[in-house]
């Protein structure tokens, strides 16, 4: 059975629209991540289903009850908030163990929750501390004990690491991944970072203007991105998205000129474009291979005259930062160490396997990466 | 290691800051001390001593003497009677207007913003203006001229309903309601066992200006109150003013009331408010929230 299913769900303040019919079933024991920019919906999706925001149409459905109407205590949901919202006049005990009192738990039976809860999340330390004495990634460790000891049939996550510093985030994200592991509960998790909804994911569901872009495993959204909008919005650094017109299309074979001052051609496999289309190629920036002005290119590739604007070293990996003549600058990622320099006049090597086709619409076009 | 500051130059900007800021603390600081002062020294001294003379023990004892025990410590019994209208008031008014509040600020319902409206036209007329409609009313209920009517009559405080409002709508972290909601906390539990523990700042503050309104209240303590046993102290003191004559040329009498005790009395109406103000600043200072989310 379902842990979660979302039924058409639709929300408006007033006359705005912000949740625009959402269908989507979660399973027992996933870990499902919302991802969107802020005003995405994603926030007030993962509100509706705790229970904070009103339904204005649709059903939500929790391990198959209807709790549509139901007041968020009765939906066996915990949920941790982006600022924590730990009760500043409890200490980290009785924080942990309010719902357990409300729900009239017996002495014994909090305290013996509270202090397995604690032994996960290594809190044992801090049980008679007040909130404020705790630092943000302690206080976010409060917040999902709270939410543990409730034995929730589904956990929501709002945003529960953006108030972290970097370091901290990661730690949290391992640590949120291995309670994940531990209990085997149904997880939904909202946030904008792709990073950890990339490493955290069974599923991803990208949002955009309130509705669902594309539902899938990380990787398949990386690879087989739907639409634009999931293009540009997972990977980082960001795919490439280059303008073109259709020049010629014949058998699934097409002609793409770039918008570009060179005018460059790429020839792509792809169906359903026709002579005139304006489209826009998606490329990935570790699929572009950088080759020195005036050498020849190797075979598969199709080259773009470019220069150098800026260069960022990690020391891993190299970002170079290309003027290809096209509206946004293009970003390559070089394996390694580089000595690109900026003003370097360079040439940029597209794989023409290796290249998304959107059209005018934004939607994906069968492609030989595309479906 | 010790800092280092700028040392001061006086230009004329902030010369006549200063001179401004002295003359202002002079202007009234100098009523209130001489108040203080002037409830030590006998009437003779007062009539002939520079103003700021200290008076003796001696002085001051014997009026205190000649205050608290004219007409069988009838002063007693109306600063009693002034604790029991304000202790009374102020917790009918914190019953009413902390719940209402919080209501205003946390709640949706139709008519809401007639009451805020409605609650700030009752916080800007002036008390006096509702005294004798007041009075009629609890004419007819019976309850003029007892200590229920007064207690009832000055546990209406709007300004403290909007104070709460206005902290319940700014101070409370949406997220630790909402936390508390996903605990399982009902209404009422939202308010009991969240909101309320988090509000003692503000309930200081309402207790406070409830206090200082009730204390200090004299036009509707005198129309509702005709019965001297009744009397609050501002009440108590005028009538005890007027009727010895102390403050006008009147020929001599043998009233012991004459301005050391005025000056006396006007200490004991202003000293509790003192006191209680030092008590509650402590906790209207807000430090109670810091934690609960980022910060």
């Amino acid at each position: 059975m379902a842990a979660v299913e979302l039924k058409n769900v639709r929300k408006s303040f007033g006359t705005v629209d912000v949740i625009k019919g959402v269908d989507l079933t979660i399973d027992k024991g996933e870990f499902v991540v919302f991802v969107g920019a802020s005003g995405s919906g994603k926030s007030t999706l993962l509100r509706m289903i705790a229970g904070l925001e009103t339904v204005s149409d649709g059903d939500i459905l929790i391990d198959g009850k209807d709790v549509t109407f139901a007041e968020p205590s009765e939906r066996g949901i915990a949920m941790v908030f982006q600022s924590y919202a730990l009760y500043p006049h409890m200490n980290v005990y009785d924080n942990i163990a309010f719902n357990l009192k409300l729900a009239r738990f017996g002495k014994d039976e909090i305290d013996k929750r509270v202090k397995e809860a604690a032994r996960i999340l290594r809190l044992n330390e801090l049980l008679s501390r007040s909130p404020a004495q705790l630092s943000g990634g302690q206080r976010q460790r409060v917040a999902i004990g709270r939410a543990i000891v409730r034995n929730p049939k589904v956990f929501l996550f709002d945003e529960p690491l953006s108030n972290l510093d970097a370091a901290l985030r990661v730690q949290m994200r391992l640590e949120i991944e291995r309670l994940h592991r531990e209990l085997g509960t149904t997880m939904i998790y909202v946030t904008h970072d792709q990073v950890e909804a990339m490493t955290l994911a069974d599923r991803i569901v990208a949002l955009d203007n309130g509705r669902i872009q594309q539902v899938g495993p990380p990787l398949d959204l990386y690879a087989r991105p739907n639409n634009l909008f999931v293009a540009g919005f997972i990977g980082s650094p960001k795919m490439n998205l280059l303008p073109a017109k259709v020049l010629s299309a014949a058998d699934g074979k097409a002609t793409m000129g770039l918008d570009t001052s060179s005018g460059t051609k790429v020839d792509l496999t792809t169906r359903g474009a026709s002579i005139g289309d304006a489209v826009t190629l998606g490329v990935r920036p570790e699929t572009l291979e950088v080759v020195a002005a005036g050498a020849a290119v190797p075979a598969g590739l199709t080259a773009l005259p470019a220069r150098v604007e800026s260069v960022e070293r990690l020391g891993n990996i190299t970002y170079a930062y290309l003027d290809g003549g096209t509206p946004e600058v293009i970003t390559v990622q070089v394996m390694g160490h580089s000595d690109l320099q900026p003003g370097q006049e360079v040439q940029v090597g597209l794989r023409s396997d290796q290249v998304h086709v959107f059209d005018a619409a934004g939607a994906v076009m069968a492609s030989a990466v595309g479906r | 290691m010790s800092s280092r500051t700028a040392p001061m130059r006086l230009n004329l900007g902030r010369f006549v800051v200063f001179a401004t800021l002295a003359f202002a603390v002079c202007f009234y600081g100098i009523p209130l001390l001489w108040l203080f002062i002037a409830g030590t020294r006998s009437e003779a001294s007062l009539l002939t001593d520079p103003p700021f003379a200290l008076g003796t023990w001696e002085a001051f004892s014997r009026t205190w003497t000649n205050l608290t025990t004219y007409n069988n410590f009838q002063i007693l019994t109306w600063a009693g009677n002034s604790l029991i209208y304000s202790v009374g008031g102020v917790l009918l008014s914190l019953i009413a207007s902390i719940p209402g509040g919080y209501a205003l600020a946390q709640s949706e319902f139709p008519g809401r913003k007639l009451i805020l409206t409605l609650t700030l036209i009752a916080m800007i007329t002036p008390s006096t203006a509702v005294v004798l409609p007041i009075f009629l009313e609890l004419n007819l209920l019976g309850l003029s001229n007892t200590y229920a009517g007064l207690i009832l009559a000055s546990g209406f405080f709007p300004f403290g309903v909007y104070l709460t409002y206005v902290y319940f709508s700014t101070s409370l972290p949406k997220g630790v309601m909402d936390s508390a909601r996903v605990d399982g906390a009902n209404r009422f539990q939202l308010f009991t066992r969240i909101a309320l523990p988090l509000a003692r700042p503000i309930i200081a503050l309402v207790a406070f200006f409830s206090f200082l309104a009730i204390w200090s209240n004299y036009f509707l303590a005198f129309v509702l109150l005709s019965d001297d046993k009744l009397y609050n102290l501002p009440v108590g003191l005028t009538a005890l003013v007027s009727g010895s004559g102390a403050l006008s040329n009147l020929p001599s009498n043998d009233v012991p009331i004459k301005k050391p005790e005025v000056v006396l009395a006007a200490i004991l109406v202003v000293l509790p408010v003192l006191l209680i103000f030092m008590a509650a600043q402590r906790f209207v200072r807000s430090g109670m929230l810091s934690g609960a989310e980022k910060g």
